[in-house]
């Protein structure tokens, strides 16, 4: 399946001869090609560099894109030597031709012109993912970022710098939307016009062309590629180190980073309301350099999570979090679900109430209610670790008094209070708090 | 360009041969013509101005204006003598059953050929202005270009017209049916601009610990003015879509966003929505509310007529980036309110919107720039049931996960 999915031609045009002498001149390929993929959008800006013949006066430069995902509207060149004497008139979108553009180009040379010709298509994205190992005390874990870079733009992109952008964009249209329009920019007085082209598919059979590629690729690796990141106005930019072919359809794994002992803690939290009875577990750590990372924020993805089982490098599978996006310096908090090992159990030891107040009617106008509860948070676990207990208590008109082995306390807000317990392995702690809640008229009499 | 479509335009003279007549005879076809103008100055229909010479007799004439597989308003057709303004005078215009047409009687003072002035207003062509912004890398300025786009879908092919626009240079320009042109026509070089984050506490959720695996974007943007200070301020800024590039110091760029603006008059402002960061986090908390200065009714079970409240809210804004930002944050408190104490300056916006303009330095070794706003203060003279203005809705867009 042979496809040349991008043509370019030159028309020449002898001015004077006007339309009857029109020479028509293939281009080169691309010498050079650039891609800066989009995660929070399905987009990718593509910089490419040719050498365009030109001659002196009017020039008609061809560019069709059928079977891809251009966006046409993006469209630009740019001579890249002698600017002031090459006029890039204009771009002209041919009646009743689709996938097809003409530049009128007025030039003031003949002879070879280096331009870029940069777009935006749709097709091409990445994601980032994540291994995480923990050692056997679970006190650190390797953590592994990759990046998968994956083609089904329609277009194999050979020997491609390979550029990738961390960061949400805001976009208006979409781009694989706006590749598919009749007319690049629409009818007057319309909105959009409907799809008429479908997008092409990856496809599953590697073929031998393919084949060779993939191939050629696997020799040349002797070490994984770096990865460089770099901050660029609200985004991250991170370039793939040397050149990279991904013909469509197919994807690539690459190595982002590597941190061999990221200090983590074990910490559990418990919230009726958030979580029901169970205790949820969480992987904590931060992104700075105690951690022994802080150099970049740690775009989202999926981490899984293994533990080191025994001294034969076996693994055991803990469980999988997906993460946001860390900026350098915050705290990260993996949800790896509900366990049974760490229990919270808060139990109401007493109920009264307290201090009425009645109306001229003499009906109960005002009162307070006084709970007592116990809570026993148990760690049946041989590692240390660190429980969190949140309290909601549904009135702003609260008192509390507390008791026993209660670690941090700290009013979160104005109904919610949290508790922080530091547990040693196969430990239980005990505490004890007294709320009281005012009501009705006794609202008044609140004072914390 | 010939036999390229079917000309979708007819003139016919008719000459009256005999003082009365039946039915139209068509004599003198398809004057050709010339001095075609396109007036895209009105964004909201176009303007189609042309020449043809009409060869008229002594006495009456009827011409005949017809078009076919296009769309025009026929109430605006006008015609005007050029050559003999004075002795070539429109009498009626009659608009035949049916027909896309319409039936010219002049009445002339001796046999011209004359040059007359067809004016219309043509559906399904238009412009749309686009724009394209690199922006630097320290983000303090803007290359900024503007793209025409002439759009054809009327039917007519233009070999080659007059291109007016509401400023700027006339330019000759053909443009065929069904056919797409983009010029550029703008080019201002290093346009200064502003970058803003904004925080609206009515738009974005307070506590991003209560959403799980979420980010809470603050959406940056660029300010830019239609001034001379910025190198433009010589015509306003036609409404379009604007994308927004960012040198990145590698002889390339990337795509920063897009944002369509509304027109920019000289001397305004635009905003750019560019896209959200993440490297500034905002979690803001109600601290306290209480009702205060409670007033109730004579009932036997009396009844809570009249209160205030007393609320604090805190707000706590990190900024995780290495590079000093200024965030707007907006706050809204609804009805009649008095600012107990507040530890940031604001500007009183509106009635309920109060803005603060909080500066935050770059991230250092010991962790992100933190500040807090705390703000206590009272709502006055409210009755339960008589919610004058509800309350915003501060709430996270997503339910916490119960797992």
């Amino acid at each position: 399946m042979k496809r040349r999915i991008f043509s370019l031609f030159i028309i020449a045009m002898i001015a004077r001869a006007g339309q009857a002498k029109v020479d028509l001149v293939t281009l080169p390929t691309r010498d050079t090609v650039q891609l800066t993929i989009y995660n929070s959008a399905d987009m990718t800006l593509v910089r490419e560099s040719r050498a365009l013949t030109l001659k002196g006066g009017q020039n008609k430069l061809q560019f069709s894109w059928a079977n891809t995902l251009i966006d046409p509207t993006s469209l630009e060149m740019l001579p890249k030597a002698n600017a002031d004497k090459i006029d890039i008139a204009d771009l002209t979108y041919p009646p009743r031709v689709q996938n097809l553009g003409l530049w009128n180009i007025e030039s003031g040379v003949s002879g070879k012109v280096p331009v870029e010709i940069s777009y935006l298509t749709s097709g091409l994205s990445w994601r980032a993912f994540y291994m995480g190992t923990l050692t056997e005390n679970e006190e650190t874990m390797r953590l592994q970022g990759y990046v998968r870079v994956t083609n089904n733009s329609g277009e194999d992109y050979e020997n491609a710098q390979t550029r990738l952008i961390v960061g949400k964009v805001h976009i208006l249209d979409e781009i694989a939307e706006l590749a598919r329009r009749q007319y690049p920019y629409g009818r007057p007085g319309e909105g959009i016009a409907p799809p008429i082209m479908p997008a092409p598919r990856g496809r599953g059979v590697m073929d031998d062309k393919r084949r060779s590629f993939a191939l050629a690729e696997e020799s040349v690796m002797r070490s994984p590629k770096e990865i460089t990141k770099e901050g660029l106005s609200e985004y991250f930019l991170y370039t793939i180190e040397g050149k990279e072919t991904i013909p469509t359809g197919w994807s690539k794994r690459l190595l982002s980073f590597e941190v061999d002992e990221v200090p983590v803690v074990n910490l559990y939290k418990y919230e009726e309301e958030r979580y029901g009875a169970s205790v949820v577990r969480f992987l904590s750590f931060k992104n700075d350099k105690e951690h022994e990372l802080g150099e970049t924020p740690i775009p989202g993805g999926m981490l899984k999570v293994y533990r080191n089982a025994g001294d034969e490098g076996h693994l055991s599978y803990t469980g999988q979090s997906s993460f946001k996006y860390i900026p350098v310096d915050e705290d990260v908090e993996l949800n790896l679900g509900a366990v049974a090992d760490i229990v919270v159990k808060p139990k109401l030891m007493d109920f009264e109430t307290d201090n009425y107040e009645f109306d001229r009617r003499g009906d109960v106008s005002g009162w307070d209610e006084i709970r007592t509860f116990n809570i026993e948070v148990k760690n049946t676990r041989d590692i240390s670790l660190k429980v969190e207990i949140k309290r909601n208590f549904n009135t702003s008109y609260w008192n509390l008094t507390r008791s026993g082995d209660f670690g941090e306390f700290e009013q979160v807000d104005m109904d919610t209070v949290k508790f922080t317990l530091e547990l040693k392995p196969r430990s239980v702690k005990k505490f004890e708090y007294v709320l009281r809640t005012f009501h009705g008229t006794r609202e008044d009499d609140w004072r914390r | 360009m010939n036999g390229k479509r079917n000309k979708v335009m007819a003139i016919v003279l008719l000459l009256m041969v005999s003082a009365v007549s039946h039915g139209r005879i068509k004599l003198v076809a398809l004057p050709e013509r010339a001095a075609t103008v396109i007036r895209l100055d009105n964004p909201r229909a176009t303007l189609i101005e042309e020449e043809r010479v009409l060869t008229l007799q002594k006495g009456l004439n009827k011409v005949d204006f017809s078009w076919k597989a296009v769309s025009i308003d026929a109430d605006s057709i006008r015609l005007r003598a050029l050559d003999h303004p004075g002795n070539v005078t429109l009498l009626n215009v009659s608009y035949p059953p049916n027909e896309a047409a319409l039936v010219w009687e002049i009445s002339s003072e001796g046999d011209y050929a004359e040059k007359v002035r067809i004016s219309y207003l043509l559906s399904n062509i238009d412009r749309l202005i686009t724009y394209k912004a690199i922006a630097d890398k320290a983000e303090t300025a803007v290359d900024l270009k503007s793209y025409l786009v002439l759009r054809n879908f009327s039917g007519e092919d233009f070999d080659k017209a007059r291109v007016l626009l509401d400023y700027g240079e006339s330019f000759e320009q053909g443009i065929d049916h069904e056919e797409t042109k983009q010029m550029l026509f703008l080019k201002a070089p290093k346009v200064p601009i502003q970058k803003i984050w904004t925080f609206d506490a009515a738009k974005l959720p307070w506590d991003p610990e209560q959403l799980e695996n979420m980010n809470v974007g603050i959406p940056v943007s660029y300010r830019i003015v239609n001034n001379s200070q910025s190198g433009l301020g010589e015509f306003s800024l036609w409404g379009g879509k604007a994308r927004i590039f960012q040198d990145d110091g590698h002889e390339s760029t990337i795509f920063l966003g897009e944002d369509v603006t509304s027109m920019v008059p000289v001397g305004e402002k635009t905003e750019l929505y560019i896209g959200d960061s993440r490297d500034i986090v905002v979690t803001q908390r109600k601290m306290e509310e209480t009702q205060i200065n409670k007033r109730y009714n004579n009932d036997r079970t009396p009844r809570l007529v009249l209160y205030d409240t007393d609320e604090t809210i805190t707000a706590k804004i990190e900024n995780f980036k290495d590079s000093p930002a200024v965030l707007t944050m907006i706050q809204h408190i609804p009805g009649q309110w008095d600012m107990k104490n507040c530890n940031m300056t604001y500007k009183k916006k509106d009635a309920n919107t109060l803005e603060f303009e909080i500066t935050l330095p770059a991230r250092t070794g010991d962790g992100p720039a933190t500040k807090e706003l705390t703000m206590n203060y009272n709502r006055r003279n409210l009755r339960p049931g008589v919610d004058i203005r509800p309350m915003p809705t501060p709430m996270p867009t997503m339910q916490p996960v119960i797992r």
